[in-house]
């Protein structure tokens, strides 16, 4: 049973982020991020595709667009990505099967994801022995690093959180990070998804207060936890000030998440389109001289970082939700210390 | 052209000048704090990594308008 609550979690945000199909919604309604950068340089070659729906010829650029050897590789690539909106009379010629594909690709990286994650830690898992193999060994560190990390904030009761929060960060981890794997887009740089793991953060954290502390305590401890007459004098101020804090958490927390990730990837998509306009005197090459590939080494690094902050995040959330003489700071101190 | 063109570099450009003013004060104190203490460093670096987060997730708003707003350029 215990080894069964990792995927228990993982299969709660399949489903959270495959209840919200229309996911790239947000990046296409806001038209093209390549655009200013490759209407830059006159090149009519690269730039007619990408800005095509939005100069006053229709006639002859929906020609062009329609010719499939005569849209620009940009276009393709920022297409993929979800970028660029396919134009009105273009859809007509696309295959249902593509369009299909292209409105469930967000679930369907959400899945090779989780499918990933699954495959590795169950088969490192599944055969245990005493002297680990490598792959025994490597999911073991994960494991174990990730155990001390938790109970050095929380303390004893961290193992009780140890599941849902290790997987809320190789989950992120992992989707942040396939986003640099040609052909995939991360699925954290749609908003839905960041949204749905915030909400499950939010909605376990109020059930661990209000399983712990009781209703009372829970309402004690959102009017601000008052121990004198001024104190209790201050609570009908301090409570909906708690409230909104509390309902701001999940908003900040995804809103972080997702604006990392998909500034991360738009910076890595424009240089994309700004080696290929460099090249674009090569007549019709889908050639570019690779201007994103510092910025991926720089999105390696976001990649760790921001699925690290989301997990601390909500770390820190439980351990201000947990009653108090759980996690004195003594009792927390001497953890860190000693796992550090 | 409208003076979205203007004013949403120049968003970005004044919040990523107030959290580069944070980030600098809550590093610094950080470092400060690790040399002084080299023993206290995990947790002073998972503090200094959670205010960082914090501070920098202003410049993201402010960045999210511009990628959201870029179609009405």
């Amino acid at each position: 049973m215990k080894r069964l609550a990792p995927l228990v979690s993982l299969v709660m945000v399949a489903l959270l982020s495959l209840c919200l199909p229309g996911n790239n919604s947000m990046a296409q309604e806001h038209g093209t991020t390549g655009h200013t950068t490759t209407a830059g340089d006159a090149h009519a070659t690269d730039a007619h595709a990408t800005d095509a729906h939005r100069e006053a010829k229709p006639d002859k650029v929906q020609e062009a667009f329609h010719t499939a050897e005569n849209s620009s590789f940009v276009d393709l690539i920022l297409k993929q990505m979800g970028y660029v909106k396919p134009h009105e009379g273009e859809e007509d010629h696309n295959d249902p099967t593509l369009k299909t594909l292209a409105m469930f690709q967000m679930p369907i990286i959400s899945a090779v994801v989780i499918f990933l994650i699954m495959g590795v830690l169950v088969a490192g898992a599944s055969k245990r022995e005493m002297i680990p193999g490598r792959h025994q060994n490597l999911v073991e560190l994960i494991i174990g690093g990730f155990d001390d990390f938790i109970q050095g904030i929380l303390g004893l009761q961290g193992r009780h959180f140890l599941p849902f929060l290790g997987t809320l960060f190789l989950y992120i981890w992992i989707s942040n990070l396939i986003g640099l794997v040609p052909f995939f887009k991360s699925p954290t740089s749609s908003f839905n998804t960041t949204v749905g793991l915030a909400i499950c953060v939010f909605l376990y954290v109020h059930w661990t207060g209000i399983r712990r502390n009781g209703i009372g305590g829970y309402i004690y401890h959102l009017a601000g936890e008052p121990k004198d007459a001024i104190g209790w004098g201050m609570v009908p101020l301090l409570f909906p000030l708690h409230v909104i804090g509390e309902l701001a958490k999940p908003m900040s927390l995804s809103l972080r998440l997702f604006g990392n990730i998909f500034g991360e990837e738009t910076l890595i998509a424009v240089f994309v389109g700004l080696g290929i306009g460099a090249m674009a005197f090569l007549p019709m090459m889908p050639v570019g001289i690779p201007f994103q590939v510092p910025f991926m080494f720089l999105g390696l690094l976001t990649c760790t970082i921001q699925a690290l902050v989301f997990t601390l995040l909500s770390t820190i959330y439980f351990a201000l939700m947990l009653p108090h003489h759980d996690h004195e700071p003594g009792h927390a101190e001497g953890h860190a210390a000693a796992h550090h | 052209m409208n003076l979205l063109g203007l004013g949403l570099p120049l968003g970005v450009g004044l919040a990523a000048l107030g959290s580069g003013i944070g980030l600098g004060k809550a590093v610094g104190g950080a470092m400060e704090a690790m040399g002084r203490q080299p023993e206290a460093i995990p947790r002073i670096q998972t503090a200094m990594v959670i205010g960082a987060a914090f501070i920098e997730a202003l410049t993201i708003y402010a960045l999210l308008t511009v990628l959201l707003l870029q179609g009405k350029l």
